[in-house]
């Protein structure tokens, strides 16, 4: 029964919303893609709505699995709430040419020091929390940069969801092999909705519409990976190396402007990317499986 | 002369009342001082288990292997004794590595975020009707949640060691709902949201 309902709240009622929205936003974009009006759409409400269908996808699934949360925020996964919200409002304006970069540096300086409120009190010290807190801003900034710059990177179409489901399964395979099936479950929110939004792109193909992620999609995305990143790795068992894969496969879109690889034709560099950036996170599966003893005689419980 | 005198003999006389008076007073409050006496945990000798119900079939039973403790126990007056408990999250044991790291995890206790359980009272009476049954008051907190709860303290004996040290002992029995510190998950699944609790403690005098 718990089963049906956690299949439930945390993967069907997700994408059925998110998958909803999505489709109103696609039905409202322009049908051609990289023009002055696509761009305008983009930067407005359609763009929004394409972040709100994974803003307010995941906060459906959150409210399902967990209820409405503490606040102020007790637990790490508390936050991750939170931090969809703060996602959706600074996607509304994130097209923005001040308040967007100024939105951004803030939002990357306080994320860990409110999520990892009690790492600081009780683990680190003054230096070494200070040290911590600069790397991990600088890193939650160069992430968003990525995952970001990732959206025109990757081919139009069904690439981008197919993607960010990918890396988003993978991090939940991991969660869940680190000891976390908590945080494997508010990933896997995620992948049904990049699934819903991937099935759908594939499904509505038809109409002409090449689809990318508008950027303003990128906040929402962002803060809800690291939110997920940072707590499976600082308050459960994900390996370090595990992280850091994860961390950097969008980067590894931009292989997709290399020349040689431009050169192989749309459908062979698509291939190409996509290997790219999974190749990372099939590595950190498999250090995690290691990790984990899966396969080891103290398997289960 | 003979005034004189007299005055000086009712001045040492008054003298001699207030010293006397000081002698009591400073005797009767190291009595009081000596009346709370404060006890440390044996670790060694207590010990905390828990249970939950597992797919609502049977207990499965684990344990706390590090944590520290005060109690100040006061003789002649008990409201004015005190418990202070610290439970190491990490520390917890169910004789099952894989099980343990999943009770560390975000999933239950969430050791790496809160690394310790704390318990401080805020009353401490007799119960009514029982012989050497405390009804102890206090802030358990966990998960970050704190909230307040009231279980029964057997003192289960007092004597020497066996360097002469005083020694006490306590035992509590309790339950409390999980969920109410927010530690939900397998809430109506494998894991049952009431949580019996045994604290079985020996103190020293210090």
């Amino acid at each position: 029964m718990l089963l049906i309902k956690q299949l439930f709240f945390g993967i069907l009622l997700p994408a059925l919303v998110g998958g909803g929205i999505f489709v109103i936003a696609r039905s409202l974009s322009p049908k051609a893609y990289a023009t002055a009006r696509y761009e305008k759409e983009e930067n407005g409400l359609t763009g929004w709505l394409i972040a709100a269908a994974l803003g307010v996808g995941y906060i459906v699934g959150y409210l399902g699995l967990e209820g409405l949360p503490a606040f102020l925020p007790k637990l790490g996964t508390h936050w991750l709430f939170y931090l969809a919200i703060i996602g959706l409002i600074v996607a509304r304006f994130w097209h923005r040419a001040v308040w967007g970069p100024i939105a951004q540096i803030a939002i990357s300086i306080i994320i860990p020091r409110l999520l990892l409120t009690s790492t600081f009190k009780h683990t680190w010290g003054p230096i070494e929390g200070i040290i911590w807190w600069v790397c991990l801003a600088v890193v939650i900034f160069i992430i968003w940069h990525l995952v970001e710059q990732s959206f025109s990177a990757l081919p139009s179409g069904a690439s981008s969801p197919f993607v960010y489901f990918g890396l988003s399964g993978g991090t939940a395979l991991i969660l869940a092999l680190s000891g976390s099936l908590r945080l494997a479950q508010h990933c896997g929110i995620l992948v049904a909705l990049f699934a819903a939004s991937w099935i759908l792109t594939l499904s509505l193909q038809r109409d002409r519409k090449r689809f990318v992620f508008p950027r303003g999609a990128s906040p929402v995305m962002t803060l809800l990976l690291i939110g997920i990143w940072m707590n499976g790795y600082f308050f459960a068992e994900v390996p370090a190396v595990s992280a850091i894969l994860l961390m950097i496969s969008p980067l590894l879109a931009q292989v997709g402007r290399i020349a040689a690889v431009q050169e192989l034709g749309t459908r062979r560099s698509t291939v190409v990317q996509i290997a790219a950036i999974a190749l990372p996170v099939v590595i950190a599966i498999g250090i995690a499986v290691i990790r984990s003893g899966l396969f080891g005689d103290n398997n289960g419980y | 002369m003979k005034t004189d005198l007299g005055r000086t003999r009712q001045i040492s006389y008054i003298g001699g009342l207030v010293l006397a008076l000081l002698i009591i007073g400073f005797t009767g409050s190291t009595q009081l001082a000596d009346a709370a006496d404060t006890y440390e945990i044996d670790t060694a000798h207590s010990m905390i288990l828990f249970r939950a119900k597992h797919n609502s079939i049977a207990y499965n039973y684990g344990r706390f292997n590090e944590f520290t403790g005060k109690i100040t126990m006061d003789a002649t007056d008990i409201s004015k004794s005190m418990v202070e408990f610290e439970v190491k999250t990490a520390s917890v044991d169910t004789a099952n590595e894989k099980r343990d790291q999943h009770l560390r995890s975000p999933d239950f206790f969430s050791a790496k975020q809160f690394p310790v359980i704390t318990f401080k009272s805020t009353k401490v009476n007799m119960k009514e009707g029982a012989e050497d049954v405390l009804a102890v008051t206090g802030d358990l907190e966990l998960l970050g949640v704190k909230k307040s709860i009231t279980v029964d303290v057997e003192i289960t004996g007092k004597g020497k060691g066996r360097q002469g040290e005083s020694l006490i002992g306590f035992e509590s029995t309790f339950t409390i709902n999980r969920s109410e510190f927010g530690m939900t998950y397998g809430v109506g699944g494998p894991v049952s949201d009431d949580i019996g609790l045994i604290v079985s403690i020996e103190a020293k005098q210090e």
